[in-house]
């Protein structure tokens, strides 16, 4: 077993020297330097640990076996490899998975707009929030924006005011929801404690998750109540009035 | 790190020591990307202090009078832009867990259901 573990790791940290060079292309061959009894085992992992950089299809074969793999894998995650995107890889994959496009930076502009009764169901990655205006929302870290990045979320379910309601099929297409990246921080440290009675057992492990925080702006797509002007008589005539009693 | 538009720190501390082992990595970080933090955060102010004898830390404070610090002792110029980063990327607020992902002031707008509403 533990020349087995010893050929998987060679292997792997070879295979991860080979996934830093190459492009996607490397997904579809075979394994290159595994010998002896884990040939098949190597095919496996090297599949695995180069899916971990590139997506890949042949990668989503789960067997029993690759659970201590990934273990190991992990460990040695703080060498992963950071994967250059193309400016349109960006935008798709920020489509795609986050449901959300980057617009510009902020310029010296005043988007914080008071409240406007008026809701939108939004979805982002694979969480669904209903928000408002003025709303913040925390959702996984959203790797192609920076803080002070407005956004546009594509993906919007429902649209809702005092007086109409729009159901999308399962999206509405015309509707946006602007936001504002407030800010991208970790979420407080969890203990993962494992622990299997009377086998001697014990595993500790802390985690903290990535999150951003986005602070909703706007919902367009729907028709919005004109907001009230409320008349607030100034303090100098309250004051007048007050004197006026005193007199009279 | 920026609440409704207004950046959340205000001055980033890097203290550090010319003499001690682990300051090595906070020296290179300060020779090659510290002048690259700079220029991409303007409204921040950076000041370098040198405490001998010390481990060396990065210091953020924050507009709400927080003060965050990072001991950054034996790390790698790299790992230390990372810790500079996600102090600017933070607001000051206090590291707890969240209760909810959705935080409103104003939670309905048709109005919340009870067992009255009748539609």
């Amino acid at each position: 077993m533990a020349s087995l573990r010893c050929i998987r790791e060679l292997s792997r940290r070879a295979t991860t020297v080979l996934s830093i060079n190459q492009t996607r292309s490397i997904c579809y061959l075979p394994a290159i330097e595994v010998s002896g009894t884990s040939i098949s085992h190597g095919t496996v992992i090297s599949n695995r640990s180069l899916t971990r950089d590139l997506p890949c299809d042949e990668g989503e074969e789960s067997s029993e076996g690759e659970d201590e793999d990934d273990e190991d894998y992990e460990d040695s995650a703080d060498t992963e490899v950071e994967r250059e995107y193309s400016p349109a890889e960006k935008v798709e994959e920020a489509a795609e998975i986050g449901y959300k496009v980057m617009g510009p930076l902020k310029p010296s502009e005043r988007l914080f707009k008071p409240y406007e009764p008026v809701f939108a169901i939004v979805q982002i990655g694979s969480h669904q929030f209903k928000v408002s205006n003025g709303d913040s929302i925390f959702t996984e870290k959203l790797k192609f924006c920076d803080i002070n990045d407005k956004l546009v979320l594509t993906k919007v379910l429902l649209l809702g005011s005092a007086s109409q309601t729009i159901i999308g099929r399962p999206i509405l297409p015309d509707a946006t929801v602007h936001a504002v990246v407030e800010e991208h921080a970790l979420d407080e440290k969890v203990l993962i404690f494992k622990k299997k009675r009377r086998k001697n057992y014990r595993r500790t492990r802390g985690h903290r998750q990535e999150l951003t925080k986005l602070r909703i702006t706007d919902i367009q797509g729907i028709e919005k109540p004109e907001p009230k002007i409320v008349y607030k008589p100034s303090k100098e005539a309250v004051t007048e009035q007050s004197k006026a009693e005193l007199v009279a | 790190m920026a609440l409704r538009g207004v950046w959340q720190l205000q001055k980033l501390v890097v203290s550090y020591c010319n003499w001690g082992g682990s300051s090595r990595g906070i020296r290179a970080f300060m020779e090659s990307e510290l002048p690259a933090l700079k220029q991409k955060n303007p409204q921040l102010e950076v000041v370098t202090e040198l405490s001998r004898g010390q481990h060396p830390y990065l210091k953020g404070i924050y507009r709400n009078r927080n003060e965050r610090v990072v001991c950054v002792k034996n790390m790698d110029p790299e790992e230390v832009l990372l810790n500079a980063t996600r102090l600017r990327n933070s607001l000051g607020r206090k590291v707890v867990k969240l209760r909810t992902r959705h935080v409103t002031k104003h939670p309905s707008v048709q109005g919340t259901w009870t067992t009255a509403v009748k539609f």
